[in-house]
């Protein structure tokens, strides 16, 4: 809200200057966000919160300054000095829940034409447009008064008469009511939004905008000037129904004040009077439903025990006695009753904010409370070694949008009835493209690669942790969240220092193994993944016992393929975690094992089998052989070529003996390894590599 | 008779390496050597000369062995310098190495957030994203047709059901599930239906709770005041002015100094010298009645920060975007 400061210096004589003046609305609660510098004059733009629609006007601001500058406020004159003649119109209020109040004047033989200097000055300070000498006065008194008024074209009210009521009350439920407002908008109103009737038709849409047919033309010489009080939540409903936001709908929507609304009625008249000399007219004022506050009960020990500080009743006073409140004071306790103006004040919190707010936030001592010991709790700490684990692998962290579009799953080639599918839909996305809740991580990594490979980014190593949304849950319709986690590997071939032969999917699958070392999980496997996006041969899903909690794999060419990645297609390995579904797994309590007291022995063994056999299958086999001397078996070489008949490979492993109470002697060990190497030769068919 | 030591001498002098040296051992101290020998003839002569002869012979063998030993333990060193000059590397080549990854600067400055809070006996909490009507507006009193829901665009999944436009909903969650005190930290996404240069549609808040008997507006302050003092500089100006929260009151604005410019005023203080930080405010009766609190029996506060905001200010990033482009360029610098 523009609020010039000479305005304001019309009804209370500020005792300081502008900067002075800034400060104080803004540590009163008026924030002024900017302050505007003009020839004579500063506009403040005052931020006013939602909670304060009283303050949507001059004399709102200047009310406030009187109060904290403990300075009279003076009213703008609004005296009518002659009245020719009776008001011979009917005003009929039908819905008294909507409408508490409906006054209205006619002014005669107007001269509408331009508007004064000074007046068409001060709306162009508050960015009003100046129209004709009429509409410029209800803009004025809008903005002087902050209650909206309406101005009728007289001739065009058929009957005499004017009804406020909703089409359910006027034409019954299910009647089809139109409406073209001034600015040309058939409206269709829906049954409950409050109107302005003539004896026949709507003339306007209550507190939001005025009809077309009775709007003040140029032709226009007599008047009907409507003020009036709307019930605010009703004025909202219809300016959301019908997408139409005002000025007059934003200020009653926060509520208007009902007393001022005489005097803005009044003061307006008065104004056209004096610009555009008309004759004004007896007044109606129907006012079915008063402004009666509840008295509020405000405990003095209440409001020190609150704000942590020990005011006196005459403190407290003191901070009060500005605001127009009217106060009883008690032994242990002031009775209040707010103002028209201040409904938004309804209990002793709201008054315990107004006693601080005037007496000064910074007067507050700052004081910690007593100390506890705060814990992160174990899930988080679990996400955070996990997040860890691939930092010191080189994995950089991204956070992308939680939203997909359908065409991201559509790429995925993500199966009719996987749960992937089944999303969080968002009814008014920014962008159709973003019109779904992520149910995989994976669309944005891929976004992400070509993005940065777009900008010449030659080696990835990103990871996000983030929430999917799984569907919707039958009672609460609320979609199920798990905590996830991708990465993406992407590295362009180029010449280096130091080779590194190994393959991308070992580099992912090696980190996934760190992760789970570190969490301290053992019983996991990969076994060869059907994941639709991921290249058939060079993909695994990932199990803990026997669940599945996650994948790895290169991206299938034929994704990589309608990528919008020009001159090469990169191999890129990705990978995503259920982390939710790791939390039971990791619980373990860490516990000691001795260290063994005798020496170990090894063996290395190298065998060609079949090229189909898998390692896991083969250490499998071995560690199902039925020894306690049996301390590890690892796999350290597999090989396929030169010297290894087609289709079949050498695979090397190695074996670690141990005996618990003693010295394992050689021969004891040759005999068993060969036992051990007799029984996986029989069971995968091999033989000793030579 | 000749001096063996005088020719011993003269041999060593030219014995450059390790297996020459091994000779002329093998040649003066062997079995068969040429002071071996001398010993042995020893027997040879009449007893009255043998010991001084086997003094002198002694004394001889003993000044051998001795040079031998220093020789060769010079020689030794002499290969192996040679050796390691021949095995050395480029020192100057760089090293093999993968650089840690980068957190990103929201999380970054999450977890300092975090750490601070829970520093000051605060726990953390975790609420839905997808959120109910009910727990994001309702219960924080923020009734349907209510002007303050115009403060937050909210992205609807049906009427009921929308993205959490702020991290307060987990307040009413956490209340409902357990009795006073609670004293938590509820960091996380959230969502508003905006997009330009200084709004994205997701980003991300801390709220901050705290309910117990005789809390107090004071407690707030001093609370906030120790934060952001760790935060930003124990000298950073702080200062809170009454605002509007409707799940709060009283409730305040809180403001730095701004610490680009010193308070001086500079174009991302808008010239007041002042920076908005975070809002704030006492926890409101009604959203305590919601929850079955008895609000005379307790107080308690609430406040909430936006994290972008923090983090730009912190690094000095002028668009919001770059947070969620993702450019490696741009998180390496963290």
């Amino acid at each position: 809200m523009r609020i010039p400061l000479e305005w304001l210096r019309e009804f209370v004589a500020v005792p300081a200057d502008a900067s002075e003046v800034a400060h104080k609305l803004t540590m009163i609660g008026l924030e002024v966000e900017a302050v505007e510098n003009l020839d004579n004059d500063v506009v403040f733009e005052v931020n006013v919160t939602p909670n304060r629609p009283d303050c949507l006007s001059v004399i709102g601001i200047a009310r406030e300054l009187s109060a904290v500058y403990n300075t009279p406020l003076e009213f703008p004159d609004h005296d009518i000095l002659a009245e020719t003649g009776e008001l011979d119109f009917n005003v009929d209020i039908l819905d008294k829940e909507l409408c508490h109040r409906y006054a209205g004047r006619i002014v005669k033989n107007l001269r509408l034409g331009a508007s004064p200097e000074w007046l068409r000055n001060r709306l162009e300070k508050c960015n009003i447009r100046s129209i004709n000498n009429i509409v410029d006065i209800t803009n004025y008194v809008l903005l002087e008064l902050g209650h909206p008024l309406h101005a009728f074209d007289l001739g065009t009210i058929k009957g005499r008469r004017i009804r406020i009521g909703t089409p359910n009350t006027v034409k019954g439920k299910g009647a089809k009511v139109v409406i073209k407002t001034i600015d040309g908008v058939d409206h269709e109103m829906p049954g409950e939004s409050l109107l302005i009737w003539d004896e026949k038709r709507p003339i306007a849409v209550a507190g939001v905008m005025g009809g077309h047919e009775t709007e003040v033309s140029d032709s226009t010489k007599d008047i009907f000037i409507e003020s009036a009080y709307f019930d605010p939540a009703s004025v909202r409903r219809t300016s959301k129904a019908l997408g139409l936001k005002t000025e007059s709908s934003f200020r009653f929507e926060r509520g208007t004040d009902i007393k001022m609304l005489k005097k803005a009625l009044d003061r307006a008249a008065y104004l056209m009077k004096t610009v555009a000399g008309g004759d004004i007219h007896g007044k109606i004022d129907i006012y079915p439903k008063r402004y009666r506050p509840a008295a509020i009960i405000v405990r003095y020990e209440r409001v020190n025990e609150i704000l942590g500080l020990r005011l006196t009743k005459k403190d407290m006073l003191n901070c009060l006695n500005g605001l127009g409140f009217e106060i009883e004071t008690l032994p242990d306790r002031l009775k209040i009753k707010p103002p028209a103006y201040r409904r938004d004040i309804k209990m002793e919190a709201d008054v315990i904010e107004e006693i601080v707010r005037i007496y000064g936030y910074d007067r507050i001592p700052a004081q910690l409370p007593k100390a506890t010991i705060g814990t992160e709790g174990n899930e988080l700490k679990v996400r955070s070694n996990i997040k860890q684990a691939f930092l010191k692998s080189g994995f950089t962290e991204v956070i992308n949008y939680s939203f997909m579009g359908i065409h991201d799953i559509d790429m995925l080639g993500i199966d009719e009835k996987d749960e992937r599918r089944n999303s969080v839909r968002i009814k008014n996305p920014l962008r159709a493209e973003d019109s779904l809740m992520r149910t995989t991580l994976i669309p944005s990594m891929i976004k992400n690669l070509v993005h940065n490979v777009a900008h010449g980014n030659k080696e990835l190593r990103l990871f996000e942790t983030a929430k999917v949304f799984i569907g919707r849950n039958e009672n609460s319709g609320l979609p199920d969240e798990r905590e996830h986690l991708a990465a993406l590997y992407y590295k362009e071939k180029v010449k280096a220092l130091y080779k590194d032969e190994t393959h991308d999917f070992y580099i992912v699958k090696g980190i996934i193994e760190a992760v789970f070392n570190e969490l301290k999980i053992y019983d996991y496997s990969f076994i060869r993944s059907s994941e639709p996006f991921l290249h058939s041969g060079q993909s695994a899903d990932i199990f803990i016992m026997d669940e599945k909690v996650g994948y790895v794999g290169s991206v299938s060419p034929a994704v990589i393929d309608v990528l919008d990645i020009k001159a090469h297609k990169p191999a890129v390995v990705v990978m995503e975690l259920d982390i939710d579904k790791l939390m039971p797994y990791t619980m373990q309590v860490v516990k000691y094992r001795a260290l063994p007291k005798y020496p170990h022995v090894e063996r290395d063994t190298a065998l060609v089998v079949d090229s189909s056999i898998e390692a896991s299958a083969i250490v499998a086999w071995l560690k199902s052989y039925a020894s306690d001397m049996i301390e590890d078996i690892h796999i350290f070489d597999v090989y396929q070529g030169k010297n290894i008949p087609e289709g079949k490979k050498s695979i090397a492993f190695n074996v670690r003996y141990r005996a618990a109470g003693r010295t394992l002697k050689d021969e004891e060990v040759d005999a068993l390894h060969k036992s051990l190497v007799d029984y996986i030769l029989d069971k995968t068919n091999g033989q000793l590599r030579q | 008779m000749e001096d063996p030591k005088q020719t011993f001498l003269k041999e060593l002098s030219s014995a450059n390496n390790l297996s020459e040296l091994a000779n002329l051992r093998v040649k003066y101290l062997g079995r068969k050597g040429i002071i071996t020998e001398r010993l042995k003839s020893l027997s040879a002569l009449p007893p009255e000369e043998r010991p001084l002869q086997g003094k002198n012979i002694n004394e001889i063998k003993e000044s051998i062995e001795a040079d031998l030993d220093s020789r060769e333990s010079r020689l030794k060193h002499e290969e192996l310098k040679k050796q390691l000059l021949s095995d050395s590397v480029d020192v100057t080549l760089s090293g093999k190495f993968i650089p840690f990854g980068r957190p990103h600067p929201i999380n970054k400055v999450l977890s300092e957030i975090t750490d601070i809070f829970v520093g000051m006996g605060f726990s953390v909490e975790e609420g839905p994203e997808v959120e109910l009507d009910y727990y994001n507006f309702e219960a924080l009193n923020i009734p349907k047709d209510h002007p303050a829901r115009d403060m937050q665009d909210t992205f609807y999944i049906t009427d009921d059901i929308v993205l959490r436009t702020h991290t307060s909903p987990v307040q009413v969650r956490v209340m409902e599930k357990r009795k006073p005190p609670v004293r938590f930290i509820a960091p996380g996404k959230v969502y508003r239906c905006d997009a330009d240069i200084t709004h994205t549609p997701m980003f991300h808040q801390i709220e901050g709770f705290m309910v117990d008997k005789g809390i107090t507006f004071s407690n707030l302050k001093g609370v906030l005041e120790a934060f952001l003092h760790r935060m930003f500089g124990a000298d950073t100006p702080v200062r809170f002015r009454p605002s509007f929260f409707p799940f709060t009151e009283p409730s305040a604005e809180v403001d730095i100094g701004c610490i680009l410019c010193g308070g001086a005023g500079c174009r991302v203080c808008k010239g007041s010298g002042w920076l908005e930080i975070l809002g704030a405010g006492m926890v409101n009766p009604k959203v305590f009645e919601h929850v079955g609190y008895d609000p005379e029996e307790y107080s308690g506060f609430a406040f909430g920060m936006g994290i972008e905001r923090i983090a730009m200010l912190k690094y000095s990033i002028d668009d919001i975007r770059l947070f969620y482009e993702n450019d490696i360029r741009f998180l390496r610098q963290f």
